[in-house]
């Protein structure tokens, strides 16, 4: 028994380090954005103090028009971009799976896009429609044009190569067997590889819905979240508040409001991929 | 020790620190320190709101944009001028309007800027002395070579705000009225936003709503417009013959005004105040007024091309030989030099200006809707702030 007691006491002396650091670099940050949200916190206003107000800023975000338009932008950015990435890179996958000479070569060609950081990928897509700014920027719906695409050239390739590691793991004799019960390309393709395929798009959604969730540096440098706000996504928004207007509290909410909504999207991914396996 | 922070690159810096070291050598014991700062407004002031908020007493001498004085004022983080006594009679008067803060002058111009219209001498018969002319003028002058009738600062930014000050100005318009109520919302706001609307994609390319400051300017350089709405740094750089095709054919005048209006030019520049919290304010107040006394400010206009607030020095042969400009025509400007509101919550209104500004100009909302939802949210923030009238 008390052998046992001490046992345990031991594994929890393991996972202690581990938890503490777990604590320190996400539960404590996380913890006090929650905190500072329950504040009223201008630092440019010192003389209203730091009163609590409870849940008053995640009132004020349910009544605020740009807080819903930017989720309308964050929700279509992410659908648009990553229904076009999986699409997109289901095809490279499926080409890359394929023997060829130089495969190695076009693989690692594949990846120099998603190597290039963001800030540089959108500042290379900026000069890319400089010149039709008067075209480009300055009308909402064409404004997603070069967001959109920016996006899907950087990414794809991570998604492709995702897939491609899922499309390696079926065994090729599932394909031999179908073809002799006179499954045609089509269909080996819709009863073999994709359901086969289906646990490695689901992570690939997960990645890359999570990440298109959270956009800010490829809007910010693109289009600066315009014209007008007709492109700001919520982290955008969130990060003006927070750092140009220094509105602590209502920014705090605010990433509080993206955290919840990211958080519940891993939540219902986790689900799909349990009940998957 | 004295620490004074700001614009320490390049000339700016380069007579910063000989002005520094003359002010050390005329104080024996005296140290100043001087301490670089970001350029870009937005990091500096960020920046400064951090150290305020921790009451940090250095840097001791702070050079502010003029739209933050009168947030660092009401938040107490500088000090009121008053007990210095400082002499203010020389300055141009806008200049100080847009430093005092409740009746109390928290800092002291340094230099000045001012919104100008830059015309084509060669493509225009004379300075517009109308918004008809203006309007007259700008597509008579456009050719094959010169595409753009006008250009100016459209991008959601700051900049946006500035030219549309001149404009309502223009029509006689306000952003906050006197009494410190919001007024943008007025007919002579509408017509502003609609004139400016209005140029879009006739005399202005859509681009604008792109450009800032240097787009404009080498648009202008490069002979493709014939009116360009500028600050003055563009003075000397469009009248560089190696790099300007405008070099000698372009002259600069007071953005005109609409009957029953007024002529405004959008005033920017430094001002310099004393952090509150320093523990040497006498000492600090010392080196400001070095740092303003005309010999200062006629030397900075010399090295850095920079405009002296001081009225006498625009009576001063030794500045015009300094700037290369017609002193009596960029003297007529900076006597129609109009501040932005002032006010601590200045960056949040503005922030709401431009958007429902650029939202107007960009199509997707008509002028006078902008214009309404944008005093809405500009009420709301007043009143948040308990500001509000």
């Amino acid at each position: 028994m008390t052998g046992r007691m001490s046992d345990r006491r031991l594994a929890w002396a393991f996972v202690a380090p581990a938890l503490a650091v777990l604590a320190l670099i996400a539960v404590f940050p996380l913890g006090w954005a929650i905190w500072e949200s329950l504040h009223r916190h201008d630092l440019r206003m010192p003389w209203l103090g730091r009163p609590f107000v409870g849940l008053e800023n995640y009132l004020d975000i349910a009544a605020d028009a740009r807080f819903w338009s930017a989720l309308g932008h964050t929700v279509f950015f992410t659908a648009a971009s990553v229904a076009l990435e999986i699409g997109l890179g289901l095809v490279l996958a499926l080409a890359m799976d394929r023997t060829f000479r130089g495969r190695g070569a076009v693989r690692a060609a594949l990846l120099i896009p998603w190597a290039l950081p963001t800030v540089v990928a959108a500042l290379l897509w900026r000069f890319l429609f400089e010149p039709q700014a008067g075209i480009w920027f300055v009308r909402p719906a064409a404004a997603w044009v070069p967001v959109i695409l920016a996006d899907v050239w950087k990414t794809t390739p991570f998604v492709a190569l995702l897939l491609l590691a899922g499309l390696q793991g079926i065994q090729r004799d599932l394909y031999e067997s179908a073809a002799m019960d006179g499954a045609g390309a089509w269909m080996q393709f819709r009863r073999v590889t994709l359901p086969l395929l289906r646990p490695a798009i689901l992570v690939a959604l997960i990645f890359r819905t999570l990440d298109a969730f959270r956009v800010f540096d490829l809007i910010y440098v693109l289009t600066g979240g315009g014209p007008g706000t007709a492109t700001e996504p919520v982290a955008l928004y969130a990060f003006n508040t927070l750092f140009q207007n220094l509105r602590f509290g209502y920014g705090a909410a605010l990433s509080v409001v993206v955290f919840l909504i990211t958080f519940g999207l891993a939540l219902i991914y986790i689900r799909l991929l349990r009940s998957q396996s | 020790m004295l620490r004074i922070s700001g614009s320490a690159v390049g000339v700016e810096g380069e007579v910063l620190t000989r002005q520094v070291g003359r002010f050390m050598a005329a104080n024996p014991g005296v140290q100043v320190e001087t301490q670089r700062t970001p350029d870009d407004a937005t990091q500096r002031h960020q920046l400064y709101v951090q150290w305020l908020n921790a009451q940090v007493g250095r840097p001791d001498v702070l050079q502010l944009d003029v739209v933050w004085t009168a947030e660092f004022a009401a938040a107490g983080w500088i000090l009121p001028l008053d007990r210095f006594r400082p002499s203010t009679e020389d300055f141009f008067p806008a200049s100080l309007e847009a430093n005092r803060w409740q009746g109390r002058l928290f800092a002291l111009p340094w230099f000045m800027d001012v919104g100008m219209l830059y015309w084509r001498t060669d493509l225009v018969p004379r300075a517009p002395v109308s918004l008809d002319e203006l309007a007259r003028f700008a597509p008579a002058g456009i050719s094959d070579e010169v595409p753009y009738g006008i250009v100016w600062q459209g991008a959601r930014y700051e900049g946006l705000v500035t030219v549309f000050l001149e404009v309502l100005g223009a029509f006689g318009g306000e952003i906050l009225a006197e009494d410190g109520r919001v007024a943008v919302a007025s007919p002579a706001g509408v017509r502003a936003l609609e004139l400016l609307r209005g140029q879009i994609g006739k005399i202005a390319p859509p681009e604008v709503l792109t450009w800032h400051e240097e787009e404009t300017r080498f648009a202008f350089q490069n002979g493709n417009a014939v009116f360009l709405r500028n600050w003055p740094y563009a003075w000397p750089l469009l009248n560089e013959r190696e790099k300007s095709k405008v070099a000698g054919r372009f002259a600069v005048a007071l953005m005109p005004a609409a009957p029953g209006g007024r002529p405004s030019a959008a005033l920017g520049g430094a001002q310099l105040a004393i952090n509150a919290h320093s523990r040497r304010p006498e000492l600090a107040w010392r080196l400001i007024a070095f740092l303003t006394a005309p010999d200062q400010m006629l030397e900075r206009a010399q090295v850095a091309g920079q405009y002296p607030p001081r009225r006498s020095l625009w009576e001063d042969p030794r500045l015009a030989e300094a700037l290369g400009v017609p002193l009596q025509d960029v003297r007529r400007i900076l006597e129609s030099a109009t501040p932005r509101p002032v006010t601590p919550v200045y960056s949040e209104l503005s922030e709401t200006l431009q958007i429902h500004l650029h939202r107007a100009l960009s199509g997707q909302a008509a002028p006078e809707e902008a214009l309404r939802m944008a005093a809405r949210q500009m009420e709301e923030i007043l009143e948040a702030a308990e500001l509000a009238q």
